[in-house]
């Protein structure tokens, strides 16, 4: 059986970190999300992938080149109108039941295998949800679905779709009657069968996840680092002191003194310490180097990045190829955050954002949950209490 | 250049020959043939591609066979002189990269004992040499005795039917490996051709003979005494090797330099500790008295020695002079107190190993920076650095020369640092925009766009010139030449100041220029170079930094490379001159990978 991905969208409430890379690219514990979703096809029994591209599409297929063991096959959708359009550029692909997947939500591969083996020809995965009113809320009846309801204003029902369904080819003609009346929404055309009576079976999926924000990011590494297991390539001096499961990568030199607890993801080419201290829930990226006397805790910091002496980096995100200064300070608690002229109170504590190719000079001190853009220069001894908009300067 | 495989296993020889000549058709080809021991002996050869031969072969059986690509040296491309050639009894074949300098003579002394010749190349005599002496079961003999006739290069592989377990190799200045299988084995003139098949190496020293089985490997010297080698183990992954997805492998090459650009850095210098490590031996080499130093290499890798030149004096003080390999094969001065620093991508390019053997016996010290470990260039100098840049497939060079221009700056760095000469804090400022410099260059690859339209512009013109000053001199050149390479546009580097001195003559308003400018002491002469251009009316295309505003009321068009890069801001440059080649090449529909009469590792001189 065949799967089509969808991987063209921006992922705008991402930004900045979307700014260079599509959605489907951003790491959790140092592999894009869209290798979890191939990983798990593959392994579900799907023979060849179709990946809808289109938003930085190179990024996708230059991280891909060398993916083995499955036929890869890439459409380009050239003007982002929604997952219906989406899936329709993959038509001449498919010649039988399909299985469609979104690029940017984790999943496990044995949910796939089951929905692959319902019998029906129509099935979707699901979830459970405490908080069913961010998704398409799907109401179930006798294992099929009975109505499909997208971003209720209340929390009504408990089952959320993934996005994940079992489809046959003729689904195509239902698309282009819905795209033909400007409808573009995969729910919209998912509803629209419901109205011709077509039966769609449910199938509970076991694990998912969405990345929508950027904290998000934080949350999903802190769930997918639980399943690495310890693996040391690299040199590691005497005197560091390893616990639980601390992944490290070749060519990287961990230095005498330096403390880490796992889960940690550390990558390729690395540079830690002397003295310096990663706590659980941790992923560094490749060629990053952390100075002495810096701690970092439950955070995901991205390749490239510099991390002078003396920093303290918790529940935050540090994108490719930062520069930061010495005395550097992250301030983790719950907060509200200010995003697309909207306010979320997040429950768990959160520390800063911080886009790609910043440099943050020596002693600047982030407030909880502020979010600073790509290219940014930040002075010394400067707090930042508000978001800072991609390539500004703060004097 | 020819590319050779021979096969001895369990396999399907066809499918194997076939399928490494095909890795090995980067090396550049006009015909091919391969020889397969099916109970007979069965040859099939075409001119062309690759896929003429495939097609003329019926379902075979044999598991043991040899295979070639030719680039005609002697004998024009018909299927005649492709190979393998044949003894007259049609038993023996044998395949042949290199020259036989004394093959007329040999010609006509076979001629006479009555050996009849059907094609016109060096190789046929050496079939029939072999067959003058062969007695069966003894094939290993007679190439020995052959090949103490032979004066000139070779690499070759032969089989005979009378002995279908066996598979004899042999090499003298030509590339030669075994590729060492289990209840397989395979000799080839490069990696790729067998990489598929099994990562374990043998590589064969100047003189050597080889007689391999299914499940063994013997390796003799001219005396015909046995020899105990050593395996060595390959860690390029043979998808590094194939194109995967993108269009063109010199477009991947490009992409792959963030990556490369890592390579070459990894293990050597090391931000935390603000040092450079080099392997002991180059260290004592770097680190005796040195008067002057030579860089002297061919093609691109000559002009990453001129870039080198400019990074070493500047760093060091100590002159440095770049020479062509085949002019200084033969000519020039040679100085014991002198440091010659050969730079050759493949390890095996002709005539940069004479120019080697030549400054080795001249009593110089000699240090190589290659990207191929077990080479003959490696085995050859005293000391060597490897680029660590992976397999390059385009025969035009671009991760290469990158990665050169890293390991030469290292060079001069650890230079510096050993005469005292550079200060922790200086060295500390390079090693943390050196470890940026990946990131630089991935910025450069996210802007391309901006790159292809100007090379929709430039695809039509009939002549580029490109002008730089100081280390963008020999920038200059690299672009001229990659874009002349691979787009057949006629292209020429100029230092900037030069062009008063004669090349003006050429310029009209249908040469587009292209300039590149940094903010350096040279800065507002290139500006003025620029003026002096735009007087005459051609478009100017400068490449200049982010912040360069000034830039934009001079040229016509501006490609931006990221600010903030004060180390080696030519590795940005670089790739832009890289990837506009690339897109007017493309624009042009040429045929990027191959460039006509060209091969990527030039082994003949």
């Amino acid at each position: 059986m065949k799967s089509v991905i969808l991987a063209a969208g921006e992922g705008k409430r991402l930004r900045p970190f979307t700014e260079t890379m599509p959605k489907v690219m951003l790491p959790v514990a140092n592999k894009p999300v869209l290798e979890y979703v191939f990983d798990a096809v593959k392994k579900s029994g799907i023979d060849e992938i179709i990946v809808v591209v289109g938003y930085k599409k190179e990024v996708i297929m230059d991280y891909f080149k060398d993916y083995e063991d499955i036929k890869i096959t890439y459409v380009n959708q050239t003007k982002q109108l929604g997952t219906a359009h989406a899936l329709l550029q993959a038509k001449k692909h498919i010649k039988d039941s399909f299985v469609v997947l979104a690029g940017d939500n984790i999943i496990d591969q044995t949910s796939i295998s089951k929905l692959i083996k319902t019998p029906s020809d129509y099935a979707i995965l699901i979830k459970e949800h405490p908080y069913p009113s961010k998704y398409g809320v799907v109401f179930v009846e006798n294992n099929g679905i009975k109505r499909i309801v997208e971003k209720p204003k209340e929390d009504v029902g408990k089952y959320i779709s993934t996005g994940i369904y079992k489809l046959p080819r003729s689904v195509f003609n239902d698309i282009e009657e819905c795209t033909s009346q400007g409808v573009h929404s995969l729910s919209s055309v998912i509803q629209s069968l419901l109205d011709k009576k077509k039966n769609i079976s449910t199938v509970l999926a076991k694990s998912w996840m969405d990345i929508v924000y950027p904290w998000d990011l934080i949350y999903v590494n802190e769930a997918m680092i639980q399943s690495t297991s310890a693996s040391a390539g690299g040199v590691i001096e005497k005197g560091v002191t390893m616990k639980g499961a601390v992944t490290v990568g070749k060519d990287t030199k961990i230095y005498s003194g330096s403390y880490i607890v796992g889960p940690v993801v550390i990558g390729e080419g690395c540079e830690i310490g002397p003295n310096a201290c990663i706590f659980p829930s941790t992923t560094i990226g490749n060629n990053a180097v952390i100075h002495p006397f810096s701690e970092i805790r439950s955070s995901v910091i991205m390749d490239d990045v510099h991390i002078a002496s003396n920093s303290f980096i918790s529940h935050s995100v540090v994108g490719r190829g930062n520069t930061i200064g010495n005395n550097f300070s992250t301030i983790a608690r719950k907060s509200t955050i200010e995003i697309e002229d909207e306010f979320k109170k997040l429950n768990m504590p959160i520390g800063a954002m911080i886009g790609e190719d910043c440099v943050i000079e020596s002693h600047v001190v982030t407030e909880p949950g502020v979010i600073i853009g790509r290219k940014c220069k930040i002075n010394s001894l400067k707090r930042i209490i508000k978001n800072v908009p991609s390539e500004s300067k703060v004097m | 250049m020819c590319g050779i495989i021979g096969y001895i296993g369990f396999r399907d020889a066809k499918g194997v020959l076939i399928e490494s000549l095909k890795k090995l058709d980067y090396r550049g080809y006009d015909s091919a043939g391969v020889g397969i021991v099916d109970k007979k002996l069965k040859v099939f050869k075409e001119v062309g591609e690759i896929a003429n031969v495939e097609k003329q072969i019926p379902q075979i059986k044999g598991t043991l066979g040899v295979g070639h690509t030719r680039w005609a040296t002697h004998g024009a491309v018909t299927k005649e002189n492709a190979h393998p050639h044949l003894s007259c009894d049609k038993k023996i074949a044998v395949v042949h990269n290199g020259i036989i300098e004394n093959f007329q003579k040999l010609r006509d002394e076979l001629k006479k004992k009555g050996h009849k010749f059907i094609s016109q190349t060096d190789t046929e005599v050496i079939a029939h040499l072999i067959d003058d002496v062969y007695k069966k079961g003894n094939l290993e003999d007679a190439v020995v005795s052959a090949l103490k006739k032979i004066e000139g290069s070779y690499a070759i592989a032969v089989v005979c039917e009378d002995e279908p377990g066996k598979l004899v190799g042999a090499r003298k200045e030509s590339p030669l490996l075994i590729g060492v299988g289990d209840n397989e084995n395979f000799l080839a003139s490069d990696i790729p051709a067998f990489l598929k098949y099994t990562n374990r190496v043998i590589y064969l020293d100047e003189g050597e003979i080889c007689v391999l089985t299914k499940n063994s490997i013997k390796v003799f010297d001219k005396k015909k005494k046995e020899i105990k080698k050593k395996e060595e183990m390959i860690t390029w992954d043979v998808k590094d090797a194939e194109k995967s997805g993108f269009d063109h492998f010199m477009l991947k090459e490009i992409y792959d330099q963030p990556d490369t650009v890592h390579q070459a850095l990894r293990g050597r210098i090391s931000e935390i500790e603000n040092s450079i490590e080099f392997p002991d031996r180059v260290e004592k080499l770097l680190n005796s008295n040195l008067s002057s130093i030579q860089i002297v290499a061919c093609g691109t890798s000559f002009y990453a020695g001129l870039v080198g030149k400019y990074l070493i004096e500047n760093l060091t003080n100590i002159p440095v002079f770049v020479e062509l390999a085949s002019e200084y094969r033969y000519f020039g001065t040679r100085n014991e107190s002198s440091l010659v620093i050969v730079i050759t991508q493949s390890g095996e390019t002709a005539d940069t190993l004479a120019a080697l053997r030549e400054a080795k016996n001249s009593g110089c010290r000699t240090l190589v920076v290659t990207n191929v470990i077990g080479s003959t260039a490696t085995r050859i100098a005293d000391g060597y650095l490897l680029q660590q840049s992976g397999p390059e497939i385009g025969v035009a060079a671009t991760k290469t020369f990158t990665s050169q221009i890293i390991t030469l700056c290292l060079i001069a760095l650890k230079i510096s640092l050993l005469k005292n000469k550079l200060g922790s804090d200086e060295l500390y400022n390079y090693i943390f925009h050196l470890k940026d410099l990946p990131r630089k260059i991935q910025q450069v690859l996210d802007r391309s766009d901006e790159i292809e339209k100007i090379a929709k512009y430039l695809k039509d013109a009939q002549s580029v010139f490109f002008i730089g000053r100081g280390i963008n001199y020999p920038l200059s050149l690299e672009g001229a030449l990659k874009l002349k390479e691979i787009s057949y546009v006629h292209a020429e580097g100029f230092a900037a100041g030069e062009l008063k001195h004669g090349p003006f003559a050429l310029l009209t308003k249908h040469t587009p220029v292209v300039a590149i400018v940094t903010k350096d002491s040279t800065y507002y002469k290139m500006l003025a170079n620029i003026g002096e251009v735009k007087a005459r009316g051609p478009k100017v295309i400068a490449i200049a930094e982010d912040k360069d505003t000034e830039i934009e009321s001079h040229a016509d068009f501006v490609l931006r490379f990221p600010s903030d890069s004060p180390v080696l801001p030519c590795l940005s440059i670089t790739v832009i001159l890289q990837l506009l080649a690339y897109h007017v090449a493309k624009e042009r529909g040429c045929p990027i990978d191959k460039p006509r009469n060209l091969a990527k590792s030039v082994t003949v001189e």
